[in-house]
């Protein structure tokens, strides 16, 4: 139990250089794992719109964000 | 200026240019230009830097702990300790997204085009400058083509890219190297 006291004093950090790196790690962590599934999800002949009623976003943000880096017509990053 | 190119020189060129897709870089470095001057094991270049003990698998490696520990160049790291401070392990994460999606498959940036595949790579300005400066190589020697061997030459005239860096890590008196290219050349 120890341990799991330990993490959640970690998780309620009151420092904002502890919670603050958590956040962008995490938000890292997450961009890396949505850009993954997007392209397999494409690869696997989803729809734009499908993946975003799974994401919770709109067709087009999702198109806007991951549609440039595909495809034959991908845009220059 | 790459119709003065010998065949090797050419090669060269486009194997830099192979490095780098396989690496997933968006320019063609000097340390690409030195890897394309590697992956030929008997041109000028190779001969001579073989018998300073750098070879092509040396060098990638060298190159593959540079940019890690470069910040802010190719993908950022994730914070495993930043993940685990609240309780996610990153590791475990990684072990589920790699057997899926392959190694590697987290560390890569989602904003750099990832599938390059016969793609046009260009030139960092380094890299540009370095081809510029195995032509002045060239013409110091009195020679009217570029083969690999210049190239090399322009790797170490201009002397600040990570292929120097590589070179001079490798324990490679840069010098002495150029003393023996332009030896072989004559």
């Amino acid at each position: 139990m120890s341990d799991t006291a330990q993490l959640a004093a970690d998780a309620g950090s009151r420092d904002p250089a502890v919670g603050l790196r958590a956040v962008r790690a995490l938000r890292i962590l997450v961009e890396r794992l949505e850009a993954l599934q997007v392209d397999n999800a494409r690869e696997q002949g989803w729809t734009w719109q499908e993946i975003a009623v799974l994401l919770g976003v709109t067709r087009q943000a999702v198109h806007k964000k991951h549609a440039g880096g595909r495809g034959l017509l991908r845009r220059e990053r | 200026m790459f119709e003065r190119f010998h065949a090797d020189a050419q090669q060269a060129v486009v194997h830099a240019q192979h490095e780098a897709t396989v690496l997933r870089h968006d320019k063609i470095g000097t340390e690409h230009v030195l890897l394309g001057l590697l992956a030929q094991p008997g041109s000028v270049a190779a001969r001579v830097l073989a018998r300073h003990g750098l070879d092509h698998d040396t060098a990638g490696d060298a190159v593959t702990r540079a940019l890690q520990s470069r910040t802010g160049d190719g993908a950022e790291d994730i914070d495993a300790d930043a993940l685990e401070s609240i309780g996610i392990d990153l590791d475990a994460i990684r072990q589920k997204v790699e057997a899926a999606f392959g190694p590697g498959a987290l560390d890569r940036d989602p904003r750099r085009p990832s599938r390059r595949l016969g793609g046009h790579i260009p030139f960092s300005p380094r890299a540009k400058k370095v081809l510029e400066l195995s032509l002045r190589e060239a013409i110091n020697l009195g020679h009217n083509y570029i083969g690999d061997g210049h190239i090399l030459l322009g790797l170490l005239r201009e002397g600040d890219g990570l292929a120097a860096r590589v070179m001079t890590e490798a324990g490679i008196d840069l010098t002495t190297l150029r003393q023996e290219i332009r030896a072989e050349l004559n």
